[in-house]
């Protein structure tokens, strides 16, 4: 009789879990997929930060000039840029996982391809946008 | 069909699907909200109160908070999931995390109804 693996015997053995960033490997639909978790949880963390300032901005004439003079600030800028970055970047790549849920895009080819539309997307956008705060 | 993907049989499937209409609503504000800051380009105090002022525009503000609501919920916990392997921890961390998605939309509410 030949002898067989027991799958019950193994499936008791530690599966293989690796779920540290610094060591994997990153191709460029990697890197997509990570950034727009990255992005997502940064949007959600300063979700009370933009509630505060469409408060403040709503609430007044003075308090929306506080906050027209707290965006005019350099600093500031630099961080709304950050922000709008992880905006756009979620927003593309998120396009980009509906678009691959009706199966658009999912060879590998064409997956990597969309990978870096969405990286040069949203690069694109935040340019633009600092370049219509500089102009 | 689609819709019974929506039942309590296949919660991962509901989870998957209702990420996805969300996500798709979000897109079509954040579009809509581009466009109008374009195109209105609210500078003054006045011009921002008449931009968030209309009606329309407060039900489909209020809406996208909805839709942020549940999206958020379900991506910081898909993310918690991954990376607090502590079950304790990662139970307050839920918690902490689904009250304040539960205040933000209270704040809404109330920020969009005094308008």
């Amino acid at each position: 009789m030949m002898h067989q693996p027991d799958s019950r015997q193994q499936a008791k053995k530690p599966r293989p879990k690796n779920l540290n960033l610094f060591t994997i490997r990153m191709p460029v639909n990697a890197l997509v997929s990570i950034l727009h978790r990255v992005s997502g949880v940064v949007l959600f963390l300063i979700l009370p930060v933009l509630l505060l300032l469409l408060q403040l901005s709503l609430s007044s004439a003075a308090g929306f000039a506080i906050v027209q003079n707290l965006l005019n600030s350099v600093v500031i800028k630099l961080l709304m840029l950050g922000l709008a970055w992880a905006f756009f970047h979620h927003f593309f790549a998120g396009i980009r996982h509906l678009a691959m849920d009706v199966h658009w895009a999912t060879t590998l080819i064409k997956a990597r391809f969309t990978s870096k539309v969405v990286l040069v997307l949203g690069g694109l956008a935040t340019a633009l946008l600092a370049v219509s705060w500089i102009l | 069909m689609i819709l019974s993907l929506l039942t309590k049989r296949y919660p991962g499937m509901r989870a998957w699907l209702t990420q996805r209409l969300s996500g798709l609503l979000l897109a079509i504000y954040s579009v809509l909200f581009l466009s109008r800051i374009l195109v209105l380009s609210p500078t003054s105090y006045a011009a921002w109160l008449s931009f968030n002022q209309p009606w329309w525009w407060r039900i489909a503000t209020w809406l996208f908070w909805l839709s942020l609501s549940v999206h958020a919920w379900l991506g910081v916990r898909d993310v918690l999931k991954d990376y607090v392997p502590n079950f304790s921890l990662r139970m307050v961390l839920l918690k902490v995390v689904l009250i304040m998605i539960w205040l933000y939309l209270a704040w809404i509410t109330l920020l969009l109804c005094a308008i």
